[in-house]
């Protein structure tokens, strides 16, 4: 199984245990990833408002590059995700779109033909790996271990982009936490909005949906919560004392990366998956 | 025809009376192909004659009868009970008032809020024809400027996506999507002179930058309107106009500037370049604490290889458009096109 890998920016820098963990576990799945070196940010949903046209060529460009090596492209930041998989959706279904962007990679010696798909890695995990290989792979379940699993939006919606779980409802994380031996609580906040993309530009209520989610995961008994997007991850870890602030909750709760509930679960150690870097201790 | 035992949950309140709201449960026999208004009917008729709901058209047209259903706003009348059943058809099916709102009784939540939004943001078309020859002088709109706003026309102002904003959850002075979504109408409506104003009145405080991109309006509107392209549109719209003073649009630049300068975003100067000096200052002590963690943005973050590629696209875009406002080039089922020309 062989991907090109795309690199976030905040997993290049805030939340680089992301991508530490990936790779300390990915060989003893099988996992090849060619890191995307010449990848450019895709503009955070930020891009298209300032410009339609870079946001359309930027990411075009993203996607050719993996073209190039006739490889899926996979992600672990579902704001990337997102923002990859809207440029695709709009060049699949626009020759006109698609010309334009050509037009600029041609001199690059890149061309955009649609042949990548676009993933993010828990769906690399659940579909193309399978969670009964998975759990066959594991060596140290996390049996006792009771996880709140946060989906977050842009994994979820639109469902008519991403497509893979019901996101009233959804189940791929849930079954991940089951496959690798670990036991999940019920709570409502698992498909609810983290808050983060405000968090610049309104920081109270940004803080308040935080502080909703986080508060819902801590009543529920969970031991940590677990998310698939780093974005998520730094409101829910970095910003959890500002969020809990005032709201009379006892305690913490920590957060993992998915790639970290795995790396656990493989046997390799808090500090080898960078667990002892997030704010609120394991 | 089948037909089986179908229990609804049903919250009931009356504020006037009721401490709190409360929960009721009822059995009744349903056929498959029986909507949500139509059990709520039977409930209503045989069972509790107070129970109190709205709905009108029963085609899902007017709009009055959203309420959630298993947690989610949906239309009662276009929502059957069998796709609604969850454990087999054994766990009740919950039904509630639309959230994000007041209830006046049981299902009746009170849409003032909505109206009041709408009427503080001009949410209607203000023509180009003096007042005295209106009705007898037409405006003709063709087939092709009317497909820009043809799906956001089809909003019945139901509250569906009012209910599940995440913004609105935690801060009810927000704008909201129904209103952002008329705003893109309205300033995409070749008859309406109101651009520049109305867009000055939904980018401020509480407005049209602190949607937080949940995607839950678009995914739960009961009219399937991509209501979340709608508020990218205004977005754009205010960067073609030249409203960039906002903190959101500075945000924005900044993705902008960094992938020209370097490839990659500078979050280190993110929180600077969003709010100035003065803004980012409330920042600095978590900031200290994080990067005692080591979760710190490098100083400088490198270059990505063949930057000069990234670089040349943006010279020839900027060529191409010789000083002019760049257009929208979604092919999108919203698209908006902007009319040039800036608001300052």
């Amino acid at each position: 199984m062989k991907y090109a890998y795309f690199l976030s920016c905040i997993n290049e820098s805030m939340t680089r245990e992301v991508d530490r963990a990936l790779n300390l576990w990915k060989k003893d799945l099988g996992i090849e990833l060619v890191n995307l070196e010449k990848g450019t940010c895709c503009g955070g949903s930020n891009l298209d408002y300032v410009s339609p046209d870079h946001f359309i060529i930027i990411n075009g460009r993203n996607i050719a590059l993996a073209e190039k090596m006739g490889l899926d492209l996979v992600t672990s930041c579902s704001t990337c995700l997102l923002t990859l998989r809207r440029a695709k959706q709009i060049l699949d279904s626009s020759p006109a779109k698609r010309e334009l962007v050509n037009s600029h990679l041609a001199d690059e010696g890149l061309h955009y033909a649609g042949t990548s798909d676009v993933k993010h890695l828990l769906w690399v995990i659940t579909e193309d790996y399978g969670l009964e290989r998975l759990a066959a792979k594991v060596t140290a379940p996390l049996r006792g271990v009771r996880f709140a699993p946060f989906y977050g939006c842009h994994i979820l919606r639109p469902s008519a982009l991403l497509g893979r779980d019901d996101p009233a409802a959804p189940t791929s994380l849930d079954r991940l936490v089951e496959a690798l031996g670990g036991s999940l609580v019920e709570y409502g906040s698992k498909n609810k909005c983290c808050g983060f993309h405000t968090l610049l530009v309104a920081e109270k209520q940004s803080l308040a949906m935080t502080g909703n989610a986080v508060e819902d995961a801590v009543r529920s008994g969970a031991h940590y919560i677990v998310t698939p997007c780093p974005l998520c991850h730094t409101a829910l870890d970095a910003y959890q004392d500002k969020a809990l602030a005032g709201r009379g909750v006892s305690g913490n709760i920590p957060v993992l990366h998915l790639s970290q509930m795995i790396g656990l679960a493989l046997g390799y150690s808090q500090k080898e998956l960078g667990i002892d870097r997030h704010m609120i201790a394991a | 025809m089948e037909r089986r035992e179908v229990s609804f949950r049903i919250q009931r309140y009356n504020p006037q009376v009721d401490r709190a709201p409360f929960y009721d449960n009822f059995r009744i026999a349903v056929e498959k192909g029986i909507t949500i208004l139509r059990a709520l009917n039977y409930i209503k008729e045989h069972l509790e004659p107070r129970l109190t709901f709205r709905a009108f058209c029963q085609a899902g047209i007017c709009g009055s009868c959203a309420i959630r259903i298993n947690g989610v706003s949906r239309l009662a009348c276009t929502t059957q009970v069998w796709d609604v059943l969850t454990g087999g058809g054994d766990d009740p099916i919950l039904i509630e008032p639309l959230d994000n709102l007041e209830v006046i009784r049981d299902l009746v939540v009170d849409i003032d809020p909505i109206m009041e939004k709408l009427k503080r943001n001009q949410s209607w078309v203000k023509p180009a024809i003096p007042e005295e020859e209106l009705g007898r002088k037409e405006h003709i709109v063709s087939d092709e400027q009317f497909e820009t706003i043809n799906a956001a026309s089809d909003c019945i102002l139901c509250g569906s996506c009012y209910s599940e904003c995440s913004m609105m959850q935690v801060n009810r002075d927000y704008i909201s999507p129904p209103v952002l979504l008329k705003a893109f109408r309205m300033n995409n409506d070749t008859r309406d002179t109101l651009g520049c104003q109305r867009l000055r009145e939904v980018t401020t405080d509480n407005g049209l930058w602190d949607c937080a991109h949940c995607y839950k309006c678009m995914e739960h509107c009961t009219k399937k309107i991509p209501i979340m392209d709608g508020i990218h549109h205004l977005r754009e719209e205010a960067f073609a106009r030249g409203m960039t003073h906002t903190e959101g649009a500075r945000h924005a630049q900044a993705f902008f500037d960094d992938i020209r300068d370097i490839g990659r975003l500078k979050e280190v100067t993110l929180p600077l370049r969003t709010k100035g000096v003065l803004g980012s200052l409330g920042m600095v002590p978590l900031a200290i604490k994080m990067g005692l963690k080591g979760r710190k943005p490098p100083l400088l973050v490198k270059r990505i290889p063949d930057i000069e590629r990234v670089r040349d696209i943006y010279d020839r875009l900027e060529a191409d458009r010789g000083g002019e406002v760049v257009g929208a080039i979604h092919e999108l089922p919203l698209r908006s096109a902007p009319r040039s020309g800036g608001c300052l």
